[in-house]
């Protein structure tokens, strides 16, 4: 056999998991391939190994969970004491399922679980396409009782439970308190109404703290719909479950929103450049640069970037502001589990959920942070029973603001789920956008025009 | 008178001898032998070129949404041709794509063109090799580093280009500085960034072009008294026509079908002058309930538009010796 040959019979046989790492590495040496090479080439003949073995445990999660969490790769070595588990980040950028698309049309799946489902992006999408099963039969007892009730609301379709949550994000005001002080503004204080936190804004501009007041992150769902919410709840239409972009309350957010971007960073507009625009956004780099004073996004976001600050302490958080007789709602999703219909493990799956949300070390680091390695993201635990354990016998690692945070799930509401997914938001985008950047100088015919497009590609989305 | 006879060949019976079972063998070893050599290439050829055009043509004839399994998959003809071509969103995406070609082509053949008349006056061997290396690092720098890089160039509150201008030059203050990615200015700053990351590669194919010419011709042109410029524009650009065509070619279809550029810069925002045909088909078939077969029609037609504007470029620089 030529070295040719028995290189490629070498690979062939180690990606398909039938070679132990001793006799990849001994062929790999006999041939001479390089070290990296074989290590790289017995891991994987490792993972394909594992990956055909119906006892382990199949976990694929968003790159951004590992980032974020550094604890959960230490959560899956010490699960896999007791349930073999291979974790891996998910091949899933800008929310895209594609892959758990094409492995459920193969009727096969190569993982057990994803942990990166946003239910009002992703949910009703992997549902109509068979690619996921529901949780019920596999919950442990209490669990659905133990979540936060529009939690739970949140991750069911059809009346079957679906996105097992994980992670807490809530839209919020933040604010650096040095700017504001330096502006002569209470900087405990928050605004309360969004008057409020204009004039704020414009007074940080005034005295020259910083070049901008406020920002934001023009995406629908991390500023328009928030603030919609803050006015009125009751903006879906209730048989599509589409955000009723015309409505009165979403025009008076625009409104609002329209105001603030003379005191905002001029770029604010600007898209982001990881995953298909979505993140690394301009307000981002605005707050961390210092440049502006007043932030609405989720709390992550905030604290992120403020671990960039030479006193990051000086990171504030408030409610979203409201406007005189509003509803004083925000937005909120949680980011969790959806079980793939054509993996294997159920129960093993269901223990996976059930011990990650109730692992205090990962909260820790989320709260806290543990610089220079990892900031704090902020992101919560949605156990009732955490909370409750956490106000009777307080950690010293949790923070005021984590509570305030997650008091604010009261007011907050998910955005209602549609088979249209991230599009919805794509589509309606550059018609507000084009009434923030004064092409047009009507709010409501550009929304108009907006709940025209997305509710045409909706039709054909059913027809 | 002898009389010269040349004896024929004896191939055995003759054909209406022969039984059908040796012609078969006959015809297989005369015709089938190459074949079987030619097998590998063909399996290659048809595996990796032919199936997946003939598979997205087939897809683009059909009503397919893999998002929702109870919607069965139904050929549809043409119908998402029909619709594509008068799809104002895919006029648009093209004219921009083709908008970005026309920035990118100029400078992507006279900045490089320039450069290497340049080093090709240098005599120093080590000082030329070492220009040559230089040219050619951005070419070896992955796609998403060149993103990361130009991200952090363009931006605003700590990249290098907005410093110059706002903080060193004081031409702009921090309110009204270019904002390089937004609408107005995406374009030329993805352009630039484009003519840097082909700089070095581009260089190498005129470097090229130019150790073809003969020194001769610049001697001769030097005792009729010519200088640099008029060396430059009676002798060098003409010889280096071929390869220009050659460049022009190729680098239009890559600067035509750009996506993850205008995906990384631009993300999915319809309005934005980086939503072209390639985004939108990509948008189509792989988001909200992902389209495959309109999403197909647009890459065809896309494509189509691409080789008339190859066809004509073909006969345009067609060989007129």
């Amino acid at each position: 056999m030529s070295k040719k040959l028995a290189t490629r019979a070498l690979f062939a046989d180690a990606l398909a998991g039938r070679l132990d790492r001793r006799t990849v590495l001994t062929r790999a040496a006999t041939l001479g391939i390089s070290a990296p090479v074989a290590a790289a080439l017995a891991q994987s003949s490792i993972r394909t190994a594992l990956a055909g073995d119906p006892e382990v445990l199949e976990v694929t999660s968003y790159d951004w969970q590992y980032a974020n969490h550094p604890g959960l790769t230490e959560f899956v070595a010490r699960l896999s004491e007791t349930v073999p588990t291979e974790a891996e980040i998910a091949p899933s950028a800008n929310f895209s399922t594609d892959v758990f698309l094409s492995e459920a049309a193969e009727q096969t799946s190569t993982w057990d679980l994803y942990t990166g489902v946003t239910p009002f992006l992703e949910m009703i999408q992997l549902v109509e396409s068979d690619v996921i099963e529901p949780w019920d039969p596999y919950l442990p007892e209490g669990v659905l009782d133990d979540l936060f009730p529009p939690v739970r609301a949140e991750g069911t379709y059809q009346d079957q439970f679906y996105v097992w949550p994980w992670l807490l994000d809530i839209i919020v005001q933040g604010w650096n308190a040095e700017i504001v002080e330096a502006a002569g503004l209470d900087p405990e204080a928050a605004p309360a109404t969004w008057d409020e936190y204009l004039a704020n804004a414009q007074q940080v501009i005034d005295s020259g703290a910083a070049p901008f007041g406020c920002t934001f992150d023009f995406h629908a769902w991390r500023s328009l719909i928030p603030i919609t919410h803050s006015i009125s709840l009751d903006v879906y239409d209730p048989e599509t479950g589409l955000f009723m972009w015309n409505s009165d309350p979403a025009v008076e957010a625009l409104e609002i929103m329209k105001r603030m971007m003379p005191l905002a960073n001029p770029d604010v507009l600007n898209p982001g450049t990881t995953d298909g625009g979505v993140n690394q956004t301009p307000d981002e780099q605005a707050f961390a640069a210092r440049a502006v004073a007043y932030y609405i996004k989720y709390q992550n976001a905030h604290l992120r970037f403020a671990s960039t600050w030479e006193d990051p302490g000086a990171l504030r958080f408030g409610a979203l502001p409201a406007p005189e007789g509003g509803a004083g709602g925000t937005v909120f999703w949680t980011t969790g589990a959806v079980l793939l219909k054509y993996g294997e493990n159920k129960e093993q799956a269901a223990q996976f959920m059930h011990e990650l949300n109730q692992d205090n070390a990962i909260w820790q680091n989320s709260i806290t942070g543990n610089m220079p390695a990892s900031p704090a993201v902020g992101q919560l635990p949605v156990y009732q029973s955490l909370w409750e354990e956490y106000e009777a016998n307080r950690p010293e690692w949790i923070t005021d603001w984590a509570f305030a945070i997650k008091d604010g799930l009261g007011s907050a509401q998910a955005i209602t789920p549609t088979i249209l997914s991230i599009q919805q938001f794509d589509l309606a985008a550059p018609f507000y956008t084009a009434y923030l950047r004064g092409e047009t100088d009507d709010a409501r015919a550009a929304l108009t025009e907006a709940m025209d497009t997305v509710q045409a590609a909706y039709d054909d989305a059913m027809a | 008178m002898a009389q010269l006879t040349v004896a024929q060949p004896q191939h055995g019976r003759s054909g209406a001898e022969r039984s059908w079972l040796q012609r078969v063998g006959d015809w297989v070893s005369r015709y089938g032998v190459p074949w079987v050599f030619l097998l590998p290439t063909m399996i290659f050829f048809i595996g990796w070129a032919v199936y997946p055009i003939v598979r997205v043509a087939w897809f683009s004839l059909l009503d397919y949404r893999p998002i929702q399994a109870d919607r069965p998959v139904t050929f549809i003809g043409l119908q998402n041709y029909v619709e594509a071509f008068a799809d104002p969103l895919l006029q648009v995406g093209i004219i921009r794509a083709a908008t970005f070609t026309a920035l990118f082509l100029p400078g992507m053949i006279f900045i490089p063109m320039f450069l290497a008349v340049l080093i090709d006056r240098i005599t120093n061997a080590r000082v030329a090799t070492f220009y040559r290396l230089v040219l050619l690092i951005p070419a070896m720098i992955p796609g998403p580093l060149i993103f990361l890089l130009w991200k952090w160039m363009y931006d605003g509150y700590i990249g290098p280009i907005n410093y110059a201008l706002v903080d060193v030059l004081g031409i702009f203050t921090i309110q009204n500085q270019p904002q390089w990615l937004s609408n107005q200015l995406v374009i030329p700053g993805l352009t630039i960034m484009e003519w840097w990351w082909g700089l070095g590669y581009h260089t190498m194919f005129f470097l090229a072009g130019l150790a073809s010419v003969p020194r001769d011709l610049f001697d001769a042109s030097k005792v009729d008294g010519a200088n640099e410029w008029q060396m430059f524009w009676t002798v060098t650009f003409w010889r280096l026509l071929p390869v220009t065509l050659v460049l022009v070619v190729l680098r239009f279809g890559t600067a035509m079908a750009v996506i993850d550029e205008y995906l990384i810069m631009g993300g999915f925002m319809r309005d934005r002058p980086t939503y072209t045909w390639t985004v939108y088909m990509w948008d189509t078939a792989f988001q909200g309930v992902q389209d495959r077969g309109y999403g197909a029609a647009i890459g065809w037609v896309g494509t189509i538009v691409m080789l008339v504007v190859v066809a004509v470029m073909f006969w345009a620089f067609r060989s007129r010796d």
